[in-house]
């Protein structure tokens, strides 16, 4: 191997993360183990947000000379999957430990058949190397969530039969001479190396934002784009144009601009879009993200024989995920509804929190609360944030009283009372 | 005193009695010889767009008529009349196949009735032949027996079944739990001097532990479906054996409108205030529904009917179906007096019924072979599933999708809403006929498309015929 190659080794760590869940009514802790891939000298190390995420309470990082190191979180992006970490300096100076950053190439010139490497901690090993082929430079995958956030809409794929295993996650795919062309991410269960990278450059860019804001705002108008395929002919349209609206989130910019299904979605701001396969999609789908938030932006849409141009305001990208906590002596833990969520399950607004999980025996199951269960009430009071639920939860450990709980599930109302 | 006296002999008499039982016994295989006739095997085929699903029910005889009533399990929901195909009625002991013809299904009462044809009429001996004035209502411990039916295959053999009664409990029909297996569900149940003192239901499920070589204690619910030990007394039949439907449709069938009505446990009920009863949260009520119009609003917890509080049942369930049989035996038009608690006021209504919209075994529906689907009119019914405002109600329903057929292919799926056919908004069911009609007469055609809704998505699904 080249001394290019040997350098970038040196820029390769392995992640451990304790993070805190929520699942079963209780706080719990998990532990998790990731490969990363040290940015710069001053400690940026690059990773996947399914292995560092704000949920981490603790980062600790096995460097290459096998001292471990502190690390916190500094943003995450889990639409594409990735995480930025930074180093304990002051630790790092202290005890003399010396950083290797690694070098990064253009993903973009990739070809398929070329070599490359995936580097990383697989089930912890470290620094093991796997090699492949680039199999498909560009490659649209459809797994549109990990652990239920929305990941993929904004990105291709590098596709390798360079083998990833569970704790490849956040290592590099690299070139022969050591350039970084990906972040490792996934691999499907059951089928033989295949295996899936985000590209350099999508990277680079996230890593820039997160960096200047710790975190990434998208723009949303609410367009879900389907392939046209072949179905040019159906609606009458030139080869080579346009992207099928194959639906409309309710209540969307996009809905209250009057786009619908069925709609043909010719140009951008005056550029055109080409989307007849799925993996031209992304690519759409990122040049809507990246619109500032709250501008006006021009649809040039085909709806039968014509042709309107539909102005939609964008607003501001949101998860389905809301925020999660458990309260402890309900034994009862719960996630905010989104305006995703909402939107998803047809609720009239983003009131209340989901139950995600109980704790047999404590006052939530008690009273019969179930996961799926949507609490939208409480004593007669719309249950509208997290907060207002922790402070009636501090009110409830200071002085325990029955309260009146009102839930959706499937649309169906009761009523609970939680009973100290 | 002479009083005490007099009591005091009766009870003598009665344990005389009590003493003699066993001896009467012998009439037993008496008893049951006359009673096998008022219970037959009812045989009929589900025709569906490509097979024929047979189906086997037991069924009792109630009049001189030859009117046989089934269980409403016997036929589900979603089965439209005209998809019952070659009813046959077999007497115990015979393998001689007489036809039947369905009348439709109670709204009430839910059974389905049938009267057969008029040769087998002499062979059968309705149960109220078997009413005796005066006749106890069982009790706890009261040994009552019923009948089972085995198969064709044995010509359909009558065998005798004995239990207790082990529990008593309205549900909200007064419903005994027999200690075992007494009856074919859907057959009649007699005390010991042989007095009709019930029909049974289909059994309740009981929980067992399944172990195998693979699995160990994995838990199993098991349902016994030749036997039943659960049924309702007497008086909760006898009253409503005359509700033979006067349509098959077995309307008016009178409707409230209100979706979701959900018990409250006995817990929220204290916190409310509401001792000794029960009361059911309205989740939804539905657009234009006789609730609507009568002020019933979403939220709303009904906690009185004509005045009087909502009785406790157990489990909190029934108190629902409570509700509905309530409904149920009134008719569209008249009033039901409710009373709801509506941020912590009393609120009364007067809610006069409706006649429910079409419900789905009454809708329309077209099979097209070669597309290899079936589409089914737009009911109220898919507005509520899908929230679809009245004013937005269009388009057709895919009731069946044919395996492997291009329209299986081009990922269609049963309950699409198919909205557009080719580009052109489809409106009402007759529109959508015409169109997949003229599809389908095309031979020159290589595909369609169609712009379907599942769930909350939308998309375009594209159909190719070649």
């Amino acid at each position: 191997m080249s001394g290019s190659f040997n350098r970038l080794l040196e820029a390769v760590v392995r992640i451990d993360v304790r993070e805190v869940t929520f699942e079963a009514g209780a706080r719990r802790f998990v532990a998790g183990v990731g490969s990363g891939v040290i940015l710069s000298k001053d400690g940026l190390v690059l990773t996947n947000a399914h292995v560092a995420s704000p949920n981490a309470v603790e980062i600790s990082i096995t460097l290459p000379s096998l001292e471990r190191v502190g690390a916190r979180l500094v943003g995450w992006d889990h639409w594409t999957d990735l995480a930025l970490i930074r180093l304990d300096l002051d630790e790092v100076k202290r005890r003399g430990l010396a950083i290797q950053p690694a070098t990064f190439g253009d993903s973009e010139a990739l070809y398929v058949g070329e070599t490359v490497l995936a580097v990383g901690t697989p089930f912890g090993l470290t620094r093991t190397v796997t090699r492949g082929i680039i199999s498909n430079n560009r490659r649209f995958e459809d797994t549109d969530s990990i652990r239920g956030y929305e990941t993929g809409t904004f990105n291709t794929w590098l596709q390798t039969d360079a083998a990833i295993n569970p704790g490849n996650s956040g290592g590099p795919l690299v070139t022969e001479d050591g350039r970084v062309v990906g972040i490792n991410s996934r691999g499907y269960v059951g089928a033989d190396n295949l295996g899936f990278a985000i590209p350099a450059n999508i990277a680079r860019r996230v890593v820039d934002e997160l960096v200047r804001h710790g975190t990434i705002t998208r723009s949303y108008i609410g367009l879900v784009p389907g392939t046209l395929q072949d179905l040019e002919h159906f609606y009458a349209l030139a080869l080579n144009t346009g992207v099928l609206i194959k639906d409309v989130d309710p209540g969307s910019p996009a809905a209250r601009a009057g786009l619908r299904s069925g709609d043909i979605l010719l140009a951008i701001n005056g550029q055109k879009v080409d989307g007849r396969f799925p993996e031209q999609l992304p690519p759409i789908q990122n040049m809507i993200a990246s619109l500032p938030v709250g501008s006006i932006v021009r649809l040039s849409i085909k709806r039968g024989g014509q042709t309107l141009e539909v102005p939609a305001v964008t607003e501001k990208l949101a998860s389905r995920m809301g925020e999660e906590w458990a309260f402890e002596r309900w034994g009862l833990s719960v996630r905010k509804v989104s305006r995703a969520f909402a939107r998803e399950n047809q609720l009239d607004d983003d009131t209340g929190v989901v139950v995600i999980g109980v704790q047999p025996g404590f006052p939530g199951a008690v009273a019969g609360l179930a996961a799926g269960d949507i609490i939208t009430k409480i004593d007669q009071q719309p249950l509208a944030e997290l907060e207002t639920l922790k402070r009636i939860y501090q009110r409830f450990e200071a002085k325990p009283v029955s309260l009146l709980l009102l839930t959706m599930r499937d649309r169906r109302v009761s009523l609970y009372v939680l009973k100290p | 005193m002479s009083g005490f006296f007099r009591q005091h002999r009766l009870r003598a008499a009665t344990l005389a009695l009590v003493a003699l039982l066993p001896l009467r016994a012998a009439d037993l295989p008496d008893l049951f010889a006359e009673r096998v006739r008022s219970c037959v095997t009812v045989e009929f085929l589900i025709e569906t767009e490509l097979e024929r699903q047979p189906v086997t029910v037991l069924g009792t005889c109630i009049d001189a008529h030859g009117t046989i009533i089934l269980p409403a399990s016997a036929i589900g929901a979603r089965v439209a009349v005209r998809q019952l195909k070659d009813i046959k009625v077999y007497r115990p002991n015979s393998s001689a196949a007489f036809t039947a013809e369905y009348l439709g299904q109670d709204v009430l009462t839910g059974w389905h009735f049938l009267p057969v044809e008029e040769k087998f009429r002499p062979e059968l001996v309705p149960v109220t032949a078997w009413v005796r004035a005066g006749t106890p209502e069982p009790r706890l411990a009261d040994e009552v027996w019923g009948i089972g039916l085995r198969g064709k295959d044995e010509d359909f053999r009558p065998y005798f079944l004995l239990s207790r009664v082990g529990l008593i409990q309205p549900m909200p029909q007064v419903t005994a739990v027999a200690a075992s297996e007494l009856g074919g569900p859907g057959l009649p149940v007699f005390n010991r001097d042989g007095a009709l003192v019930g029909l049974t239901l289909n059994s309740f499920g009981q929980n067992f532990l399944m172990f195998s070589r693979r699995e160990r204690g994995v838990p199993v619910v098991l349902v016994n479906v030749e036997e039943s030990s659960v049924f309702l007394l007497a008086n909760e039949v006898l009253p409503y054996l005359g509700r033979i439907p006067r349509n098959r449709s077995g309307r008016p069938l009178p409707w409230l409108g209100a979706f979701g009505l959900e018990p409250v446990d006995p817990e929220v009920a204290r916190f409310l205030q509401l001792e000794n009863q029960s009361a059911l949260v309205v989740s939804e009520v539905l657009e234009n529904s006789p609730a609507e119009k009568a002020g019933l609003k979403g939220h709303d917890i009904i906690v009185a009917l004509d005045g009087r509080p909502l009785p406790r049942f157990k489990p909190d369930q029934v108190t629902g179906t409570y509700l509905e049989r309530e409904i149920d035996r009134r008719q569209p038009g008249e009033t039901l007096p409710l009373t709801v608690l509506r941020d912590n006021q009393r609120v009364d209504l007067k809610v006069t019924l409706g006649d429910e919209p079409k419900i789905i075994r009454e809708a329309e529906r077209k099979y097209f072979e070669r597309l290899g689907f079936t589409v089914r009119e737009f009911l109220y019914g898919d507005g509520i599933a899908r929230r679809v405002k009245l004013a937005n109600q269009a388009g057709v329903i895919v009731d069946f999708v044919k395996p492997n057929s291009p329209a299986a292919v081009g990922d269609l799926v049963a309950d699409d809403w198919i909205r557009e056919i080719d580009g052109r908004e489809i409106k009402t069911y007759a529109e959508a006929v015409e169109a997949l009609t003229a599809i389908e007469a095309d031979p020159n055609r290589a595909e369609f498309v169609l712009l379907t809704s599942r769930g909350t998505e939308t998309a375009v699904r594209r159909v190719r015929l070649k």
